[in-house]
This record gives structure tokens, C-alpha cells and sequence, in this order.
């Protein structure tokens, strides 16, 4: 049986062999003694290795059964529910602009973490999404010269 | 040397660089203070803020966070029994029972106190060493960085003590990130994936805004709820008031725990990516084995508290010393301050201090007057923290997410660097779910363009590979790399067993 650690070995494994594989249709440089693949061939080499041996001894672990149980019951939906609003977020930034975006992840993302029970909480939670939204626009922009996203849609 | 700190404390006295500097020092004590909020990550939310000032503020700001932080993680690990920072982790066996005992205003200005002298204690060898180390560092060529680095590496792999193989996979995994885009010496493209947004390589501070706040912020979302009754507990404490003179009296009375333990955290501090929750721990077991009465540590006495915060604080100095000397980070936070000196055009490293002397005295000036700054703010503000660190965390960390996308994507004012961020992001959850430990990777992402730059420029000069080990300075500092993976078998070894031990029930802390 593999654990958790097996299995990320493996993944790291493919991941580290195909890109070593990637290396050996790279150029060799004419200025340089050792071409622009020498060096990742080293480090990809290294980290396969270093994979293969730590999926070796997962599997030792588990023979001969070694294994620590997590004890906490733990949300992962919960988890999986605020990665996927931050990525519709990324995904939004550029389309409807920063201020929008913004607005709309931090109401979302407070919902998906606690969600409001009662009218006075959904109202703490739009100005909580509507002050931070403002505030880190007029600050960076105003104040920080940092220029934000605008939406390719809303043109804010 | 004393004409150049002078003219640095006068330099940070004048208000552009105090403002950043109280600023970042009370959002450091804030950000401590908050339960599942880092150094770290507190550092990250600060970062695209200074990207608008100019060097010596952003880095004032960013110093002020850093000595803040540290001591604002003792308040939760005394009030609350949950440390704010893993640096105060140490804080909470002592602090906690001497605040349950009705003692809470006593434990937390021994801490406060102890983290100032510690600090302090840090600064005169921050001050005294950072210029020595930087010349002797001046002797070295691309063999010897090449060799430094890779001792930096094993060093930090090798600390992990829960699994060696891990964090030598985390460190190798940090390199690969190096090796994506383009090669750091031609600018050849090799291995983009045929993703555009690799084109130009991976900048290393959206990974490390990516990593670090995902692991943190998702790991505690798994387990969010358990500080909320917590904060019930801690609006019921009161506590009586206390003698700053007697509390600096019993700090003072024991200067063999303060010096021990504040050399303690700057030696913890100075090697990479080790970090002050090591620093508190091992302090406090010194302090525990030196003390004549280790039994009664863990009941609330003052020694356990002076030994972890004098040392966590010291930490700082220490990293501040590496980074500054050789141009390694000694931890994620001064990961993040070798981020913001490349955005301003500076290259850290054993040139710094001469070409920038009055930027680096400028670090100390800040570092040193942080303190004083500190002790004002907590002073002012004690009552106003208490409330504070009550913020939920279902409205605290889309805020982070925000600020850490604003930072990625002011870098450049690309998406691209949010892209890398929300990748960097659910890699660096899937590693903390998997027990990878985060700094060997950050601190290889960090490296990985320098060793390779290095080692190229050696085989370009010589092509004799022999001489990285026949050099006197090279061959030492990679015979200490052989040696620092040997030790931490060896301690590794040792680790296993007493974990064994613990579940059986024998060990006891």
C-alpha cells in the first residue's frame, strides 16, 4: 500500500523525469563551456532520485506498519470551496476589473467561510467586502502609484 | 563604524523613515498577535505597500514588522495559551499558566521587556559582525558562493528533523523552480512548458507569497472555529497592574538566561531559513537545563517566559546578519526584504554595506529604535490588542488574499505573477498537507539562479571541477555541507526515537 508520501513522491517522480526528458533536446551554448541544459539536468536528476527514494521509503513505512493517523476531522470541503473562489477570482480580476472582483471575492469568500446567519451579519459582510475593495483601491492607487487591474468588460 | 550609526539613527529619527517605521512595527505587533497570523505572512500584506516609498522606508517598515511581530505573538501565547507566531510557541508553557494564575499584565512585560533586551543583544551583534563577515566574504569567487549556497541548502534540509528526505526534496523542488524559463546566463529559453507566462522565468516572491499564505491560511480554514472560544476566555482576563521597574529587575537579576538565550536566537538566527520558532524552543530547553529548579518550568515562571522571547527577538539580528553579509535569507520574512531591495534596484550581498552604507546603517538604525518603538505601542495599545486579536478569521483572510494578490501583481502589473501565485498557492497547500517542509523549497527558489549562475561562471573561468573542492574556502564550506547532512541523520535518528518513545508514553516534555 502507498501513503500520502508515496504518492507525492511518485507525482514529483513523472513530474522531475519528463521535464529531464525536456532537457536532452535543449542546445549546447557555443560561449559557454556547459550548455543551458547542464544545470537543470543536474538538479532534475537530483530531485528524481530524491522522489524515488522517498517513495521507497513509504513503502517500507508501510510494510512495516508504521503509520501515524491524523487524529482531527478536518474541512476540507471547506478548503476546496475557497480555493475554487479564489481561483474564479484570478480568473475575474482581468475581465471585470479590480474594484468589482474584489468586492465580489471578499463577500463570496466570507460566505464560503461563515456563512451570515442573520441580516445584521450579511450587512458586516458587505461593508467589510465594500471597505476593503475601496480602501486598497484608493490607497495603492492614489497613494502607491501601483495601477490595478482594470475589467476588459466593465472598463472599471 | 559608530559615525555611520549615528548618522543612520539620525537619518530614521526624521519622520519619512519613523512614520514607516511605527506603522510597520504596529501592524508587526498586530499581526503577531493575530492567531493564524505569521511574521510571515503579516510581512507579505506589507510588502506592495512600500513598493511606493523609497528603500530605506519600505525596508524601515518591513525591520519594524519583523521586531514588532516577534513580540506580538507573546500576547495570544500568554493570554489566549495559542501562540500568535510559532516563534512564541515556547511563550505559551510559561506565560499561560503565570496569566491563569492572575498574573497575565506580569507575563506579558516580562515577555515584552525580555524581547526588547534580547533584541538589543541581537542589534550590538548585528552591528558588530555584519561588516567583518561582509569583507571576509569579499575573498570569495564563484566557487566559493557556489559552495556557500549549497551548504545553505543541506543546512536547511538537513534542520528538518521530522523527515531529512523531505527537505531535501522541498530544497531540490525549490531549485527546479529556478529552472523553468529562461537559463540566468544567456537568457536561452529551456523548459516553458509552452506556457507564456514562464517565458521569463518564475520571480521567486509570487512563490513565496503563494506558498506561504496558502499553507497557512487553508490549513487553518480546515480548522477554523477553534479560536473563537478562545477570545471568550480572553475578554474575562483582567489582571493587576505591574512595576515596569520590578519587571525589569527580574529580567535583569538572571543575565546568564538573557545572554545565553539571546545568543541562543542570533546563532539560530544566522543560519538559513532556521528561524525564531526554533530559536524559543531550543532557548527554552537550555533555560529548563541550566535552571536549579527545571521541574517547575511549565507552571508560570518567569524564566521559561524570559528564555523564549529574549531568544525569538535576538533571531532577528541573526537573520538580518546573513542576509546582509552573504545575501541569504535567514528565514521567510527576510525572504520577502531581499524581494523588496531587487524591486528598488539593490543587490544584496557581501558588496551591500560598502555601496549602500547608508541604506544599511539605516537597517540598523531602524532595527535598534523598533524596540523602544515597540514597547511604546504595546504600552499605549495593550488594552486595544485584546480586542484585536478577536478579528474572525472568515473576514481576515479574503483581506490577506487580496493584499497578497495586490503584491504579486504590483511587481510587474502583470496577471501573470497572480497566475504563478494561485499556482504557487496550491502547491504550497499540497506540501504542507503532505509534511513538506516550506523553507529548504523557498530558500532553493531563492538560490537555485545563484548556484547556477556561480558554477557556470567557475567552469567558465576554470574548467578544472576539482578546484570547488581544492580551494581552501570552497572545500571547507562543502565538507561543512557533508557534515551538516551526517548530523541531521544523525539527529534525525534520534528525533525518530523520541517520537517513538512519546507515543508510547515515556517521554514527557
Amino acid at each position: 500500500m502507498i501513503g500520502r508520501d508515496g504518492i507525492a513522491a511518485l507525482v514529483v517522480f513523472a513530474a522531475s523525469a519528463a521535464l529531464f526528458a525536456a532537457t536532452l533536446g535543449l542546445p549546447d551554448s557555443p560561449f559557454v563551456p556547459i550548455g543551458p541544459g547542464f544545470y537543470p539536468r543536474i538538479v532534475l536528476g537530483i530531485t528524481a532520485s530524491l522522489a524515488l527514494a522517498l517513495f521507497v521509503s513509504d513503502i517500507a513505512v508501510h510494510r512495516r506498519g508504521r503509520v501515524v493517523q491524523q487524529p482531527e476531522r478536518r474541512n476540507y470541503r471547506r478548503v476546496a470551496l475557497f480555493f475554487v473562489t479564489f481561483g474564479v477570482y484570478v480568473a475575474a480580476l482581468p475581465l471585470l476589473g479590480f474594484r468589482i472582483a474584489t468586492f465580489l471575492f471578499v463577500a463570496g469568500a466570507q460566505v464560503v467561510l461563515d456563512p451570515p446567519r442573520d441580516r445584521r451579519r450579511w450587512l458586516v459582510l458587505l461593508v467589510i467586502a465594500l471597505v476593503t475593495a475601496g480602501l486598497t483601491y484608493f490607497v495603492f492607487e492614489r497613494y502607491l502609484s501601483v495601477l490595478l487591474p482594470r475589467g476588459r468588460w466593465t472598463a472599471f | 563604524m559608530f559615525d555611520l550609526l549615528a548618522a543612520g539613527i539620525a537619518d530614521v529619527a526624521q519622520v519619512k523613515y519613523l512614520l514607516p517605521l511605527l506603522l510597520g512595527t504596529l501592524v508587526g505587533v498586530i499581526g503577531g498577535a493575530l492567531p493564524g497570523v505569521t511574521i510571515t505572512m503579516t510581512i507579505i500584506v506589507v510588502l506592495p505597500f512600500t513598493f511606493g516609498l523609497d528603500a530605506l522606508q519600505g525596508l524601515a517598515a518591513m525591520v519594524g514588522v519583523y521586531v514588532g511581530g516577534e513580540t506580538g505573538g507573546l500576547i495570544t501565547a500568554i493570554l489566549l495559551g495559542i501562540p500568535g507566531t510559532p516563534s512564541a510557541i515556547a511563550t505559551t508553557f510559561d506565560g499561560h499558566p503565570m496569566a491563569q494564575r492572575g498574573e497575565p499584565r506580569r507575563a506579558i512585560w516580562l515577555g515584552v521587556w525580555a524581547s526588547c533586551f534580547g533584541g538589543l543583544l541581537g542589534g550590538l551583534f548585528l552591528i558588530a559582525t555584519t561588516e567583518p563577515l561582509a569583507r571576509f566574504a569579499l575573498r570569495f569567487g564563484p566557487w566559493e558562493f557556489f559552495s556557500l549556497f549549497i551548504l545553505a541548502l543541506s543546512m536547511v534540509a538537513g534542520l528538518v528533523e521530522a523527515s531529512l528526505l523531505k527537505g531535501l526534496l522541498a530544497g531540490a523542488l525549490g531549485l527546479v523552480v529556478t529552472v523553468l524559463g529562461n537559463d540566468p546566463i544567456l537568457g536561452t529559453p529551456r523548459l516553458t512548458l509552452g506556457l507564456s507566462v514562464l517565458e521569463g522565468g518564475v520571480p521567486f516572491l509570487p512563490v513565496l507569497i503563494g506558498v506561504f499564505a496558502f499553507a497557512q491560511i487553508m490549513t487553518d480554514v480546515e480548522k477554523m472555529g477553534s479560536a473563537a472560544a478562545a477570545a471568550t476566555e480572553l475578554r474575562t482576563i483582567a489582571g493587576r497592574a505591574v512595576s515596569q521597574l520590578k519587571v525589569i529587575a527580574e529580567i535583569l537579576s538572571r543575565p546568564f538566561l538573557l545572554l545565553w538565550s539571546s545568543a541562543i536566537g542570533v546563532l539560530i538566527g544566522v543560519l538559513p531559513a532556521v528561524g525564531g520558532s526554533a530559536a524559543n524552543m531550543i532557548a527554552y530547553d537550555q533555560a529548563k537545563k541550566f535552571s536549579k529548579r527545571p521541574q517547575e518550568f511549565g507552571s508560570g515562571i518567569p524564566e521559561g517566559i524570559i528564555a523564549s522571547e529574549s531568544s525569538n527577538n535576538a533571531n532577528v539580528a541573526g537573520s538580518l546578519v546573513t542576509i546582509m553579509a552573504f545575501g541569504i535569507p535567514g528565514d521567510a520574512v527576510t525572504a520577502v526584504m531581499l524581494g523588496a531591495l531587487t524591486i528598488h534596484g539593490i543587490q544584496s550581498g557581501p558588496l551591500f554595506i560598502s555601496q549602500n552604507p547608508q541604506l544599511a546603517y539605516g537597517i540598523f538604525a531602524a532595527y535598534l529604535l523598533a524596540h523602544p518603538i515597540m514597547l511604546i505601542i504595546i504600552a499605549l495599545g495593550m488594552r486595544w490588542m485584546m480586542r484585536v486579536v478577536t478579528v474572525p478569521q472568515a473576514a481576515l483572510f479574503p483581506v490577506v488574499l487580496v493584499l497578497c494578490v495586490i503584491g504579486a501583481f504590483a511587481l510587474n502589473n502583470t496577471m501573470s505573477n497572480v497566475y504563478i501565485l494561485a499556482a504557487f498557492g496550491v502547491l504550497g497547500y499540497a506540501m504542507a498537507k503532505c509534511a513538506f517542509p516550506l523553507a529548504p523549497f523557498i530558500l532553493g527558489a531563492i538560490l537555485g539562479d545563484q548556484i547556477e549562475i556561480n558554477l557556470v561562471r567557475a567552469l567558465m573561468t576554470n574548467d578544472d571541477a576539482w578546484l570547488f573542492f581544492t580551494r581552501p574556502i570552497s572545500g571547507a564550506l562543502l565538507a561543512l555541507a557533508v557534515v551538516s547532512i551526517v548530523a541531521a541523520l544523525w539527529q534525525h535518528q534520534r528525533f525518530v526515537r523520541r517520537a517513538a518513545a512519546t507515543s508510547d508514553g515515556k517521554a514527557d516534555f
